[in-house]
C-alpha cells in the first residue's frame, strides 16, 4: 500500500516536472496526467532505482512517517472527543431556571434553548431528555405537574426552533430531585429548573 | 373469648357531671354523660363532636400477672404501657402517672376489692384494672373499667392472643374501652403508610398507627411516592420511578405481596385516590401534556374524564357518598382547592384565602382537610365542602403538609418538619393532641392511614 503511494507520488512529481517544461495546450496536460498514473506500471524503472538502492532507509523513513501521521490521527480525534465532550458536558450542566409556580419561559431561559437548539442542529445524532424539577415547597402531585409543565415548556421551544420532537423526551420530577438540599430562598432558585441529558 | 360482666346499681335520667376536685360542675364544655337507660345498661359517653375536649384522667396501674409459674412479669408494666398510649393518643383520656397512685389495692381486680376513695382523691375519673394469665404462648387479659366517682364497673371483657403480638392484643383492649365509651371504632389497630427516605432511596413503608411494626413495602432504589390505602385496607396504591419513565401507577395487594402495573401512560400517573367503593380511583393523567384527572378501574382503563381545564388539575379526594371530587386546580393563577359534582358537572372553588392550598381530603364526617398557606409556612386547615366552618389547626409549626384521616373521620395524619426533618403526627380532628408517631432515620412524607 505504502510503496504503491510512493511510486505514485514520484510519478506525479515526475509528471510535475514534465508539466513544467511542457508549455502546450490543456489537452496535452491531461494526456501527460492521464499518463503519469499508470507510469509506475509502465515504466518502473525511476522508482524502482532508490526502492532497491537503499531499500531499509526508505522503509524505516516510511514506517517513521506512518507512526507520525497515525499519531497525529489519534490527536485529532482526540482532541475532536475532547471538544464534544466538553460540548456536550456544558449542554448538561446549563440549566434554564423557572419562577416560584410559573412554568413560563423567561429571556434568559429562551437564550440558553436557543444555544441548545443550535448545538442540536449541529449534531443530528444526539436526542434530550428533557427533566422538570421544582423547590420543595407546596406538595408532591402539584409539583409533578408544575415539573411537567416545566420541561413541555422547554420541549415546545426547542420544537419550535426546528429541533424534531422525536429527539425529545420530557419527565418531571417535581420536587424528587433537588439540585441544592438546602432548605432557602437560595436553593429554591437553583432548583426550579429543567435540567437536559444527552443520549444517542 | 370475651365475657361481658357488668354490674350497676340505680337508675336516673340522664345527668352530665363532671368529676373534680370532688365537686359537680354541671354544664363543663366537657364532660362524663351518664346515660341510663332503664334496664341497668349505663353508659358513660364522652361526646367527641364537642369542639374542644377536656381529658377523662385514667389511672392505668400494672396489670396483676396471674400466671401459674408467674411467667413473662415484664409484661405487667408492658400492656398497661401499651392501652396507657393508646388511650392518650385517642386524645379523649390522659393517662396518670403511675407515681401519683396512693391505692394499695394492687391485687385487687373487682369492684368490691377495690378502694375507690384512693383513685378518687388523686383525682382519677376512670381507673383500668386487669390480670394477665400466660399459657404457652398465649395471653389471656381479664379486663375491668370501673367509674371511679362512682365505684361501678362499665366495662368487663376477656381477650385471648399471643403474648408476641401484645401490642395488638392491647390495641384490641383499647378499640373496645373507645367503642364503650363513645359509641365509636377505635384506630389502635389502623396502620400508616408513608414515604420513608432512610435508605436514602424515597420508599414506601407501613407501620402500627403509633409508629411500632415498621415494615418496608417497596424496594425499587429509585423514588416511590403517595402510597394510598384502599377502603377496606387490603390493598396500596403507589407510584414509582423505578422503571425510568416518569411515575407510574402500581398497585401491591397487601394480602398476597403481589404487585402490579396499573396506570404507565406517557408523562403523569399520580395521586390515584380510591372510589369509596373500592372498585375504582380517581388519578392525574397528563399523557405527557396537560394534567387532567380522570377515573380508572383497577386494571388502569380509563372509565371516565373527570376535568378538563388547560390548567393543572391534580390531587383529586371522593366525597364519602362518591358523588362529588375536591381536587386543586391553577386555573385561577395559583393553586386552590375546587369541588365537582360528578353528576352535575359543576365546579366551585372552595379556598380563596391564601396563595397555595393544596392536598385536599375528605372525611367519613364530611369534612375537607388541606394544607394551605402564603409562600411561607404551610398549615392544616379543614372546611365544609359548601365553605364554611374553616379552621386553623397547625399554626406557628413550620411545615404541616400532606393530610390525610383515619378511616372514622375523628383524627388527622400530616407531615411536618416541626422538628427539624419531616415527620409523621397525627392530631385530634380539631387540631389538639398533635403527636409525633415516627422518628425513623430520614424523613417521613406522605402518610395515608388504613381503615
Amino acid at each position: 500500500m505504502m510503496k504503491r503511494m510512493m511510486i505514485v507520488l514520484v510519478a506525479v512529481s515526475f509528471a510535475c516536472a514534465s508539466l513544467l517544461m511542457v508549455t502546450s495546450c490543456a489537452k496535452k496536460q491531461v494526456k501527460v496526467e492521464e499518463g503519469a498514473k499508470p507510469a509506475p506500471a509502465v515504466t518502473p524503472a525511476p522508482t524502482a532505482k532508490p526502492e532497491k538502492a537503499a531499500p531499509p532507509k526508505v522503509e524505516k523513513r516510511e514506517a517513521a512517517k506512518k507512526l507520525e501521521e497515525e499519531r497525529q490521527a489519534r490527536l485529532r480525534e482526540l482532541e475532536r472527543a475532547q471538544k464534544l465532550r466538553a460540548e456536550i458536558r456544558a449542554f448538561e450542566s446549563t440549566n434554564i431556571y423557572f419562577d416560584f409556580d410559573k412554568s413560563e419561559l423567561k429571556p434568559e431561559a429562551q437564550a440558553v434553548l436557543e444555544k441548545k437548539a443550535a448545538w442540536l442542529r449541529a449534531h443530528p445524532e444526539y436526542k434530550v431528555r428533557i427533566e422538570g424539577n421544582c423547590d420543595e415547597r407546596g406538595t408532591n402531585e402539584y409539583n409533578l405537574a408544575l415539573g411537567e409543565r416545566r420541561a413541555n415548556a422547554a420541549f415546545k421551544y426547542l420544537n419550535a426552533l426546528g429541533i424534531s420532537a422525536d429527539r425529545m423526551t420530557t419527565i418531571s420530577y417535581g420536587e424528587e430531585r433537588p439540585a441544592d438540599p438546602r432548605h432557602n430562598e437560595e436553593a429554591w432558585a437553583k432548583n426550579r429548573r429543567d435540567e437536559f441529558k444527552l443520549y444517542k | 373469648m370475651e365475657k361481658k360482666s357488668m354490674k350497676f346499681k340505680s337508675s336516673s335520667t340522664s345527668r352530665i357531671l363532671k368529676v373534680h376536685n370532688g365537686t359537680f360542675l354541671i354544664g363543663l364544655l366537657l364532660t362524663i354523660v351518664l346515660f341510663w337507660q332503664g334496664d341497668a345498661s349505663a353508659r358513660i359517653f364522652i361526646d367527641i363532636n364537642a369542639p374542644s375536649i377536656q381529658k377523662i384522667k385514667i389511672a392505668i396501674p400494672d396489670f396483676r400477672n396471674l400466671s401459674r409459674e408467674g411467667e413473662n412479669p415484664e409484661l405487667a408494666s408492658e400492656l398497661a404501657g401499651v392501652v396507657a398510649n393508646d388511650l392518650e393518643m385517642s386524645g379523649y383520656f390522659s393517662s396518670m402517672d403511675k407515681s401519683a397512685f396512693l391505692a394499695e389495692d394492687k391485687d385487687a381486680l373487682t369492684q368490691e376489692e377495690i378502694h375507690f376513695k384512693d383513685w378518687s382523691v388523686i383525682g382519677a375519673d376512670l381507673l383500668l384494672k386487669a390480670g394477665y394469665t400466660c399459657i404457652g404462648e398465649s395471653v389471656e387479659l381479664e379486663v375491668r373499667l370501673f367509674d371511679v366517682f362512682w365505684g361501678r364497673q362499665i366495662l368487663g371483657k376477656r381477650f385471648l392472643g399471643k403474648a408476641k403480638q401484645y401490642r395488638t392484643l392491647m390495641h384490641r383492649v383499647g378499640n373496645a374501652i373507645i367503642k364503650r365509651l363513645t359509641g365509636n371504632q377505635g384506630i389502635f389497630l389502623t396502620k400508616l403508610a408513608f414515604v420513608g427516605t432512610a435508605t436514602g432511596h424515597k420508599e414506601i413503608y407501613v407501620c402500627d398507627y403509633d409508629g411500632y411494626n415498621l415494615k418496608r413495602i417497596t424496594f425499587d432504589r429509585n423514588i416511590a411516592l403517595l402510597p394510598r390505602w384502599s377502603p377496606k385496607g387490603d390493598k396500596l396504591f403507589y407510584n414509582s420511578y423505578r422503571g425510568g419513565k416518569g411515575p407510574v401507577l402500581y398497585l401491591k395487594d397487601m394480602v398476597s405481596g403481589r404487585v402490579k402495573t396499573v396506570s404507565a401512560r406517557k408523562g403523569l400517573n399520580i395521586g390515584a385516590c380510591w372510589a369509596p367503593d373500592g372498585k375504582s380511583a380517581a388519578l392525574t393523567l397528563s399523557e405527557g401534556d396537560n394534567p387532567d384527572i380522570y377515573s380508572i378501574d383497577l386494571e388502569g382503563n380509563i372509565l371516565r374524564r373527570l376535568t378538563n381545564h388547560w390548567g393543572i388539575d391534580v390531587s383529586p379526594a371522593f366525597s364519602p357518598d362518591g358523588t362529588k371530587i375536591a381536587f386543586v386546580s391553577n386555573r385561577s393563577g395559583s393553586p386552590q382547592i375546587y369541588v365537582r359534582d360528578l353528576k352535575k358537572g359543576t365546579e366551585k372553588r372552595l379556598t380563596f384565602e391564601g396563595n397555595y392550598n393544596t392536598s385536599p381530603a375528605w372525611s367519613s364526617l364530611n369534612r375537607i382537610v388541606y394544607a394551605g398557606g402564603e409562600e411561607g409556612d404551610r398549615n392544616i386547615y379543614t372546611v365544609s365542602p359548601d365553605g364554611s366552618n374553616l379552621r386553623k389547626l397547625t399554626e406557628n409549626q413550620q411545615n404541616n403538609e400532606d393530610p390525610c384521616w383515619s378511616a372514622n373521620g375523628r383524627y388527622i395524619a400530616f407531615s411536618s418538619n416541626r422538628d427539624g426533618a419531616y415527620h409523621i403526627y397525627i392530631m385530634n380532628a380539631n387540631g389538639q393532641n398533635q403527636t409525633k408517631i415516627t422518628s425513623f432515620k430520614g424523613e417521613q412524607t406522605s402518610p395515608s392511614w388504613s381503615p
